[in-house]
């Protein structure tokens, strides 16, 4: 039974991948593309019933994806083919295990997630306690307190000074914020200089974070903007423009009936 | 009178600037204005000369983690690494945790070995999505054929010619995550330190001022960020594509976020003295 339905599913996969692979497939998908890419922009200009499509259709088409990827790459290749061929029963193990997780949205048997979830803790923070210590916080103490010059080597050469500088600057910029960050002292003389110019190595840091944050953003609009601008041209028939332009109509139009609704009610 | 309209550019409706920023981005688009990409960052250089100095036949395993919604920034980066792996003869092989990638990696592999003559499972081989990264990522440290018993398509992998020497870590020249998570941080603490095999990186724009301190510590050997760093590398290898053409449009971008700041805070700083 369960046989027969992998095939079909499979024959229905093929099948999709020929098809959308056709110019016919290929165009449909530029509209559909282009049409979804326009629907959540529209919501720049106001919320509207084809963002909302474009929305649900995002999350249903996601969690779709994932789902069939999971079950194509992980379930079918790891628990079903060997229990099938009968080569390895021991993965029943896991996979009861996670299966137990489930058992959460049911109330009544909500305890039996209990024994999943111990295992994932147990495994989970075994394994992640020493190592985040050893990568997260030794190393990281020990990359930033550095000797300034190296035994054996020129120390007055022009690398080695600004080696130095670094060195000197990273460390002092941890202790300036460390002190800002300190609240067992009372913030004024010394301490508040200290913790002053650590407010400072705080606001440079952001600054880098936004400056990278805005690049990264308009980085993603130009990706879709070029998409759009692909969907643009003739052999997708002209589908950015066209979807643009019925929108832009939608907008107008209804910015007319809901101004006739407004001056009716009054 | 000036003080209306100076009211009034700082009340403006952000729809306008949106209207504004799309028109200004779509002018690279229609018609490239080939605006010059000069400085080359330092991290995205260290990626480069990583791989350009390794032998020829070296393994290099590289885990795309990234999925459509920051396809314009690591798209680009990924294409341009494994050109380069490919230009240098080094052998690859792709992995990823994120369902969302598998497509993306097929678009790569549909094209860029025809690019270079490169033959699957002889130069290069697509491992099947995997789950529950931590287990995969240690247990990669032993015995991959644990995990990887078969590619994506289903044929085993161990008798394969590019798989030739190859079991763990210690057998690859390096392991490279570009993503758009937070993995990168997971490949360095489960693989990078506990199994010494040389990391390298990709990361969003956003993301990258955070990786500092893993460069600084040598933990991560270099990093390539976002799309600059993906121009960068394009330029490096001599192959120009996506990222280069987006530099046009973050100039332009940028360009007027800065008159934007710039003119309010004039506008502002006169307003509170007159």
């Amino acid at each position: 039974m369960l046989e027969s339905l992998f095939a079909f599913v499979n024959k229905i996969d093929v099948a999709s991948s020929v098809w959308v692979s056709s110019s016919m497939g290929m165009m449909l998908g530029g509209w559909l593309a282009a049409g979804l890419t326009i629907f959540m922009f529209s919501f720049l200009y106001k919320d509207n019933p084809f963002f909302k499509i474009a929305e649900h259709l995002y999350l249903g088409a996601g969690m779709g994806w994932l789902f069939q990827v999971s079950f194509f790459s992980v379930w079918m290749p790891k628990i079903w083919e060997p229990i099938k061929s009968g080569e390895d029963y021991l993965v029943l193990i896991p996979a009861l295990l996670g299966l137990s997780l489930i058992a959460q949205f049911v109330p009544k048997i909500s305890w039996v997630s209990r024994y999943g979830f111990t295992f994932v803790m147990g495994y989970g923070a075994g394994l992640s306690i020493p190592a985040e210590l050893s990568t997260n916080f030794l190393a990281q103490i020990s990359g930033t307190i550095v000797p300034l010059f190296s035994l054996g080597e020129p120390c007055l050469t022009g690398a080695a000074l600004w080696g130095a500088f670094n060195s000197f600057l990273i460390f002092f910029g941890l202790i300036c914020v460390l002190f800002y960050f300190f609240f067992s002292l009372e913030h004024k003389g010394a301490v508040k200089k200290v913790s002053n110019i650590g407010i400072y190595f705080l606001m440079l840091y952001f600054g880098a974070v936004f400056g990278n944050t805005v690049m990264g953003r308009f980085s993603l609009l130009y990706g879709r903007f070029d998409d759009l601008y692909k969907y643009s041209g003739s052999n997708y028939s002209y589908a950015s423009i066209i979807i643009f332009f019925a929108l832009v109509t939608f907008f107008v139009g209804s910015h007319f009936v809901d101004k006739k609704k407004k001056l009716k009610a009054k | 009178m000036l003080r209306k309209y100076t009211e009034k550019f700082l009340k403006m409706d952000r729809r306008l600037i949106f209207a504004l920023l799309t028109i200004l981005m779509f002018i690279p688009l229609i018609k490239p204005l080939g605006l010059p990409n000069k400085a080359v960052g330092v991290s995205c250089q260290q990626v480069y000369d990583f791989i350009e100095n390794l032998k020829p036949g070296g393994f290099i395993l590289i885990s795309l983690d990234y999925d459509p919604s920051t396809r314009p920034e690591l798209h680009p980066q990924a294409k341009a690494v494994i050109r380069h792996a490919f230009r240098k003869d080094l052998r690859v092989a792709v992995m990823t945790f994120l369902p969302g990638s598998t497509g993306l990696i097929e678009e790569i592999f549909a094209t860029v070995p025809k690019e270079y003559n490169k033959k699957e499972e002889i130069d290069y081989v697509v491992l099947p999505y995997q789950a529950g990264f931590v287990a995969v990522m240690t247990q990669l440290g032993s015995d991959m054929y644990s995990i990887y018993d078969k590619d994506k398509n289903g044929n085993p992998t161990k008798k394969m010619p590019v798989m030739k020497g190859i079991t763990n870590y210690d057998d690859m020249s390096a392991v490279m995550c570009i993503t758009g998570t937070a993995l990168l941080d997971q490949w360095v603490l489960y693989a990078g330190d506990k199994f010494h095999v040389p990391m390298l990186g990709g990361v969003t724009a956003v993301s990258q001022p955070g990786y500092g301190p893993y460069l600084q510590k040598g933990q991560l050997k270099g990093l390539i960020g976002g799309m600059k760093g993906a121009a960068d590398y394009e330029g490096l290898i001599g192959k120009l594509g996506k990222g280069t053409t987006g530099i046009d449009v973050l100039n332009l971008g940028h360009l007027l976020v800065l008159f934007l700041i710039i003119t309010s805070n004039i506008i502002l700083f006169f307003m509170k003295r007159f």
